[in-house]
């Protein structure tokens, strides 16, 4: 056999959930090529990184999904990594990047709580490691004239992650990680919620926003000018921009600001 | 002239490998005396930002780090992945490390990563591809490259030598160092029933510029390399050996699972020195 052939040959082992080692096509599959020990047949011997395949996968989303973990237990938990998995193989040389499909894996099953739970946890993952940015330079704000802001375009901070929940997951995820008992989750009734995580100082943080302000949030992270988002949504806006604009360069969203130089953005 | 003299590779000591845990112990409260230098995950710093590249730094500013891979996937018949190489390679010119490492073994097959550190037959075919690779992953980082020798659970009927034949010929053929983890000799020994010694004593001691020490797990019928526990006595007994081929390297312990308070993994840095010592003839 190849070497090549042998990569793929122990690729296929491993991923199958099941033990190996009483599969009798398998079993002559490694007769074929290992040696086997004085303790372990040659499947058995395969068997073992097969198991630890399993294992490692499971942990690694285990501990970045804590509270789906807890919500469901973890016999329903290893079910769900094997249906991911399947359906998602690890294509990834990190780790840190297993979790990135839970989220819509979980919505394609039309399970919306899980669903909004996972992506309030991945949001986490998500915000923790994110590029870092200085915050907001107050004379590149005083630099902007004021028949200019129309135009203006905001950088936010890269680890601000905006989520849309059917549930209010977020507050599942804070009732878990708050309480140091443990003790059985309750499931978030269905309450649509805007909720943003970001990091700030290298703490994570959760911010339930009104609806209105967080879709102006959304368009200015898509890069639309103030302008642009303020006339998208109405009226409205501009009476709270100003506000809103305070308090978010406040908890460091905004790291930047500039004026688009196209001159089709209002 | 050796390996090490060649690239200026120094001996820098006892070191522990860094872990999350102990970023307060370490980068707050000034570490240990003990522990006079450190490796990283390389993959665990290949992230944009946040905690863990500002621990990098601060970490860097008064410790030489080395990076050590888990990913390269050099035993892999895949093509090497050229965005990976890029971004170890700004890892290892941020921390201007004396030297990388990584594992002779496979991550990557059928286009999957499967995060595990999988054995390769040891036949001429897998020599000559694998020394190809680690030539061609040196020139493209430009630093020295050092092979890790992996614990294993299998081996294979293919094999044409036994692995310190195949690990002292890929290090000459490569003209790379050798990571050597006697813990991982250890277990292999036990796992397939050949001589811990024999491997110890065949290892061209002058390509060596590393030794890893670890915790291991007895599974019965099978020892798995858990990184989870103390260093047993044989494994000391080993690095004893090894350290007096090599003369002193640096070494450093690793724990990984059921990671112990900061102090008790100094102790054990503190344990590695004295055994170095013993074996050396004394202190640096």
């Amino acid at each position: 056999m190849s070497l090549r052939d042998l990569q793929a040959m122990f690729a296929e082992a491993l991923v199958r959930p099941q033990p190996i080692a009483t599969n009798p096509e398998w079993s002559s599959r490694g007769d074929r090529e290992f040696t086997g020990s004085a303790r372990l047949s040659p499947i058995e011997q395969l068997d073992v990184y097969r198991e630890q395949f399993w294992l490692r996968h499971v942990h690694c989303l285990e501990e970045d999904f804590p509270v789906l973990h807890a919500l469901v237990g973890a016999e329903k938990f290893e079910a769900i990594v094997a249906d991911y998995l399947a359906a998602h193989p690890p294509k990834h040389f990190q780790l840190r990047h297993l979790g990135d499909a839970l989220a819509d894996f979980l919505a394609s099953r039309d399970d919306a709580l899980l669903a909004d739970l996972a992506r309030v946890e991945w949001a986490y993952i998500d915000a923790f490691d994110a590029a870092d940015a200085p915050p907001l330079d107050p004379t590149a704000v005083a630099a902007i004239p004021e028949d200019a802001w129309p135009k203006a375009i905001l950088d936010l901070h890269p680890s601000l992650q905006r989520l849309r929940l059917v549930y209010s997951a977020h507050k599942m995820r804070a009732a878990w990680w708050d309480d140091k008992e443990r003790r059985p989750i309750e499931r978030a009734p269905r309450a649509p919620s805007c909720v943003v995580v970001y990091r700030h100082k290298f703490l994570l943080y959760t911010e339930e926003m009104e609806p209105l302000a967080f879709d102006m949030l959304d368009r200015l992270a898509r890069g639309e000018t103030l302008g642009a988002a303020g006339d998208a949504l109405g009226a409205e806006v501009e009476e709270k921009i100003g506000a809103w604009f305070t308090r978010w360069a406040g908890l460091g969203w905004i790291s930047g600001v500039r004026v688009s130089d196209d001159a089709g953005g209002s | 002239m050796n390996f090490r003299a060649r690239h200026g590779i120094r001996d820098l000591g006892v070191g522990v490998g860094f872990r999350p845990k102990h970023a307060r112990d370490v980068i707050d409260r000034g570490g240990s005396p003990d522990v006079e230098w450190f490796e990283i995950v390389s993959e665990n710093y290949m992230v944009p930002g946040g905690r863990p590249m500002d621990d990098l730094a601060k970490l860097h500013e008064r410790y030489t780090v080395i990076p050590h891979g888990v990913c390269l996937s050099i035993g892999a018949v895949e093509k090497l992945d050229d965005d990976y190489l890029a971004r170890l390679g700004k890892l290892v010119r941020a921390l201007d490390a004396p030297y990388f490492t990584d594992h002779l073994c496979f991550c990557k097959a059928s286009g999957l990563d499967l995060h595990d550190l999988l054995p390769i037959p040891y036949t001429k075919e897998a020599l000559e591809h694998v020394a190809a690779r680690i030539r061609y992953v040196q020139n493209a980082i430009e630093r020295p490259f050092a092979i890790e020798n992996v614990s294993s659970y299998l081996s294979y009927r293919s094999s044409q030598m036994p692995e310190w034949e195949f690990l002292a010929e890929l290090a000459e053929r490569a003209d790379c160092g050798i990571l050597f983890d006697v813990n991982n000799v250890y277990v292999s020994a036990f796992n397939h029933g050949f001589d811990a010694e024999t491997y110890v004593d065949a290892i061209p001691a002058e390509r060596v510029v590393q030794i890893h020490l670890a915790g291991h797990t007895d599974k019965g019928s099978y020892l798995l390399d858990t990184h989870s526990d103390h260093v047993k006595d044989d494994v000391w007994a080993l690095y004893e050996r090894a350290m007096r081929r090599t003369g002193a390297v640096s070494t450093l312990v690793e724990w990984d699972e059921k990671i112990p308070a900061w102090d008790v993994l100094a102790k054990e840095a503190s344990l590695a020195r004295a055994h170095r010592d013993a074996a050396t003839g004394g202190p640096r």
